[in-house]
């Protein structure tokens, strides 16, 4: 008893003295290692297959580490607030960069030698730019020099998609839509639509291309909501009422990945979806039943006359807090580069330059590239860039949720959350009305 | 109560065992068929209580492919580590206030001041202990969890052991102080097996919290040099990706690493759970 | 301190005085072992979990933008009607899930006691038991999802309901508090079990045997023999159950948001949002501090009434 007692004590302290051994990271001079923090899923697929390529190429180990969504954005918030510099080069969703752009936490790409290439879509360049080219600026950015923080390695812009086998034109505008929707809605076999429901973020992303495309929208020109505003609203009853009626069974817990699973099984008959989407469910061979069988198409038009596509961009920065700016920097370059791209392409990647996603010996297998190639031209609509955007988010989605599972009418959505909205704008110090 | 009426209550009992388990057992049931059925069996319209073709594909891409085998052994170390310094602490805390006169305040103070960490919402002190952390150089490095598991771990330790430890009459310990022992060997020849039980209890349920613990694990490591099993098995859970056969796989091997951890040490389970204070009257 | 005091004792009360002394001076010895051995472990270890609470204080007195604002963020926080119902949906949660794993690991522990003989059958259902604690809480949230989900979910296959007027576990209000009880309550109870189960193991058996002896009846012996025994287990788990509902966060993350609406948004996923989704860290701050003011309070007036140490 008295020798394992101490043995169980010593052991482990031996172990913990074993799990101290922290390798060195490369002092000064040419950075031998770079770390990138990724979002687990099929968006860091491409980035992880490149990866052995760029070691190969030129000597730098990558290193990436994933997280899931949710994870990914606390785990950068922290490292940022603590001036981290674990990480030499960050994923965000376009709509967090507002927010790193605001607290100062990216390095300026373009002194570390990135131009802008035209043939890559000018939105491309502009979503990565901080404070935003256009649309409302936070009044606490307007004085700072726009600086490029972000470059998009995902060129995601959300479509839309239907079965091409169950009508053969495709949906002009979203009255089309409904009537298509009414039409095909058999309950219990094939779903009209299917909304993606769930609370906060997925709701949200799936909504706001209709709200934009029946003219509504979330704020104005001046930071103002007009989320309460006529068109807004109805844009919220179209979904929680005229949607809903025609909808999968629990719209409210549905996420991307049952929407992809009820579409894949042909009990769906259209939805937007993300390019991410398409070829892990949708249309994955290993699982697919209605291979051949969808259309991808832009948005279609609403009331305000234009089909109004959101861009979800996936964006690679650096950390000011970096220890490897320049190695960094020349890395996106390379990701950048045509003939990486088009690797890139071949590797589940989603590709940013528009000679590529045109590109014929692609399009057979990615056969909504050429679609995403016009959508980024089009321009699509981004996101409101405020850094209170994840917090506008989560209102937004909460009353939709809430709406679509029956606990408020919505009207009730609509005014619940411009109201919060604005106490939480005008508490950042936004000239909100 | 007669012999007859005896039997029935028993095989009443037995059925209501055998009914609780059979709940308890189905979602664990469910969670080893996911781990063994293929993508296209996860996206059957019409779930399967049975996996169709049954393939260990799962736990190889778990395992493997994803490389989390390092993780487990982090998880291990860090969850070992922990518990013993935990039981450690624990001890020399709760022997003072157990054995010794310690005032009574003293004694509520400790007490109370162990309860009330565990009141604290973890969101609060997550940016906190990240820059302590990383303040100290320990970020993304196993030792850190290793002490923050012991720290979280130790007002649930120090309470049970404190429980058990009341169970134990004193007199038995003075008897042998009065014979001339000293109070280590009171301590550790008479106090320690009679507390077996209460070791046993407070070893493994702190080292299941420390094994599933996920949170700190996550804020505290950057990188598949310290990152625990969890931490891993979270990353499979994505935005658009259904893989949760690789997920429930992983669930599974979650299980497997402490049920067989608890098996090899089995006898002392048993001894612990059956071994009574022989009490005076 | 005691132990220091070597006072010069006037000699016409030397003999009281010795044996003052002497008494002293042995109780001190013992004493001072109290301290020589819970002072430096305890001091430490107070110190050491003390710190991130103490910065946690500080960031909820401060904000990022303009440094020390007092009560600012706890008036922000409490002024927060949301909050409230954050509360009050947490306690509905706690109603349904304490009783119930309380009691029934209680029950099913005692059941096993009585009943079971062989050491080795306790001893496996005891390692059992442990499995629900070891599951990573990812595992969990979606496993469960695979089980209350609509249409794929296998408990409505089962249950033949399948179609649009299934019961939607996770989306009606009602169905979805039930829901997430219930995997606590799966997860739990096996917890209540390993607490309670070892407890039973220390009652003394000439207790017992003399119990029946005297012919109690199985009811008569639990509740005059062994309750009194268990219960600082018992009030130790009551306590430490109530401390963990308060922050219960992955499961109900992964089965339903928060949702449906607000249903599901317990204080800590409430907390969570005020930190991470609208990055109001001093509120949070404030918020937990609260919290854990609260708790204390509570948990001091009930000790009061329900002290968790035996007579």
């Amino acid at each position: 008893m008295k020798l394992r007692g101490w043995l169980a004590t010593l052991i482990p302290i031996a172990l913990v003295a074993a799990a101290c051994s922290s390798p060195s990271t490369g002092s000064g001079g040419a950075a031998t290692k770079l770390t990138i923090a990724a979002v687990q899923g099929v968006e860091d697929a491409g980035l992880k297959a490149l990866a052995p390529m760029y070691k190969q190429q030129k000597g730098v180990d990558i290193q990436i580490v994933e997280a899931p969504y949710d994870d990914l954005y606390s785990k950068l918030v922290n490292a940022f607030k603590a001036n981290d510099a674990t990480y030499d080069l960050i994923m965000m969703d376009d709509p967090w960069m507002p927010k790193f752009g605001t607290d100062g936490s990216l390095s300026d790409l373009g002194p570390l030698g990135l131009t802008q290439d035209p043939d890559v879509a000018q939105v491309v360049w502009d979503v990565g730019t901080w404070p935003p080219p256009r649309g409302p600026v936070p009044p606490s950015e307007k004085s700072k020099p726009k600086q490029l923080l972000g470059v998009t390695i995902v060129g995601n812009v959300e479509m839309f998609m239907y079965r091409n086998d169950l009508s053969a034109t495709a949906p002009a505008s979203y009255d089309d839509v409904l009537t298509n929707a009414k039409a095909q809605n058999k309950p219990g076999t094939v779903a009209g639509y299917i909304i993606r429901g769930k609370a906060t973020n997925p709701v949200v992303a799936d909504f706001l291309p209709i709200l934009w495309s029946q003219g509504g929208d979330v704020f104005d020109e001046n930071w103002n909501v007009v989320l309460d505003n006529d068109a807004s609203k109805a844009a919220i009853s179209f979904l929680v009422n005229d949607l809903k009626g025609v909808a999968q069974t629990d719209p409210g817990s549905t996420d991307a990945s049952d929407r992809d699973k009820i579409m894949a099984n042909g009990q769906g008959y259209q939805s937007s979806v993300w390019p991410g989407e398409i070829n892990t469910a949708v249309l994955d061979p290993a699982v697919t039943k209605v291979a051949g069988k969808v259309t991808f198409i832009p948005i279609p038009k609403g009331k305000s006359g234009k089909g109004v596509g959101m861009m979800g961009n996936w964006l690679l920065g650096v950390p000011k807090a970096s220890k490897n700016q320049q190695a960094a920097a020349d890395f996106i370059k390379w990701m950048l580069q045509k003939d990486t791209q088009m690797t890139y392409a071949q590797n589940k990647g989603i590709p940013s330059r528009t000679s590529v996603l045109k590109d014929a010996s692609l399009t057979a297998a990615n056969p909504y590239f050429p679609v995403l190639a016009d959508a980024l031209q089009a321009p699509p609509n981004w996101r409101p860039r405020t850094d209170q955007w994840n917090a506008v988010e989560t209102i937004i989605g909460t009353h939709l949720n809430k709406a679509l599972t029956g606990g408020e009418t919505a009207d009730q959505a609509a005014t619940g959350a411009a109201g919060e909205i604005r106490t939480l704008m005008k508490g950042a110090g936004y000239p909100t009305q | 109560m007669t012999h007859r009426s005896r039997r029935l209550t028993r095989i009443a009992t037995y059925a209501l065992l055998a009914v609780i388990a059979f709940i308890f057992a189905f979602p664990l049931f469910y969670l080893i068929a996911t781990s063994l059925k293929t993508k296209a069996d996860l996206f059957a319209p019409v779930p399967s209580l049975f996996p169709p073709a049954p393939t260990i594909e799962p736990y190889i891409s778990v395992l493997f492919t994803r490389g989390f085998d390092g993780l487990l052994v982090n998880s291990i170390i860090a969850g070992l580590s922990a518990t013993v310094l935990a039981i450690c602490i624990a001890f020399a805390i709760c022997y003072p206030i157990t054995r010794l006169p310690a005032p009574p305040r003293l004694r509520a103070f400790v007490l109370n001041w162990a309860l009330s960490l565990r009141f604290l919402p973890p969101v609060a002190v997550v940016i906190p202990y990240f820059a302590i952390v990383r303040t100290i150089g320990l970020y993304n490095q196993l030792p850190a969890l290793i002490l923050v598991y012991t720290i979280f771990n130790l007002p649930l330790a120090i309470w049970m052991l404190r429980g058990f430890l009341d169970e134990i009459p004193i007199e038995i310990e003075e008897a042998a102080l009065v014979d001339g022992a000293s109070r280590w060997y009171a301590f550790r020849a008479i106090l320690l097996p009679l507390s077996r039980t209460g070791i046993l209890a407070v070893v493994i349920i702190v080292f299941a919290f420390d094994w599933a613990e996920f949170l700190f694990a996550f804020i505290l490591t950057a990188t598949p040099q310290a990152m625990t099993f969890p931490v891993g098995v979270q990353g499979l859970v994505t935005q658009f990706e259904i893989i949760w056969n690789d997920m429930a796989a992983g669930g599974v091997i979650a299980i497997l690493i402490p049920l067989s951890l608890m098996i090899l040490a089995r006898r002392h389970v048993m001894t612990g759970l059956t071994f009574g204070v022989i009490r005076e009257k | 301190m005691p132990g220091s005091r070597v006072s010069a004792v006037p000699a016409q009360r030397f003999a009281i005085g010795a044996r003052i002394r002497s008494a002293w001076m042995a109780r001190s010895r013992q004493e001072r072992l109290v301290y020589q051995l819970l002072l430096p472990v305890f001091g430490s270890v107070f110190v050491v979990a003390t710190i991130p609470f103490v910065l946690a204080v500080i960031q909820a007195v401060t904000s990022d933008s303009r440094g020390f604002v007092g009560f600012d963020n706890f008036a922000r926080a409490l002024g927060n009607p949301l909050l409230y119902e954050s509360i009050k949906q947490t306690a509905i949660y706690a109603a349904i899930a304490l009783p119930t794993e309380i009691l029934g690991g209680l029950g099913i522990a005692l059941l096993v006691h009585r009943t079971v003989r062989s050491s080795a059958i306790r001893a496996a259902i005891y390692i059992a038991a442990m499995i629900p604690i070891v599951i990573p809480q990812i595992a969990v949230g979606v496993i469960f999802r695979l089980v209350y989900a609509p249409d794929y979910g296998i408990l409505n296959v089962l249950l033949g309901q399948t179609g649009p007027n299934q019961p939607l576990w996770l989306s009606s209000p009602p169905l979805a508090m039930i829901a997430t009880a219930s995997v606590d309550i799966w997860q739990w109870t096996p917890f209540v079990y390993l607490i309670m189960f070892a407890g039973f193991q220390t009652v003394p058996s000439e207790s017992v045997e003399a119990a029946q002896v005297d012919g109690a009846n199985a009811w008569t012996q639990f509740r005059h023999i062994e309750l009194p025994y268990l219960r600082p287990l018992l009030l130790l788990v009551l306590f430490f159950r109530i401390a963990d509902v308060i922050r219960v966060f992955d499961h109900v993350y992964v089965l339903t948001g928060g949702g449906p609406g607000t249903t599901t948004q317990f204080l800590s996923l409430y907390i969570y949002r005020i930190g991470f989704k609208f990055s109001d860290l001093g509120q949070a701050s404030a918020l937990a501090v609260v919290v854990m003011v609260a708790m204390t309070v509570f948990y001091t007036i009930v000790s009061r009434f329900l002290p968790a140490d035996r007579g």
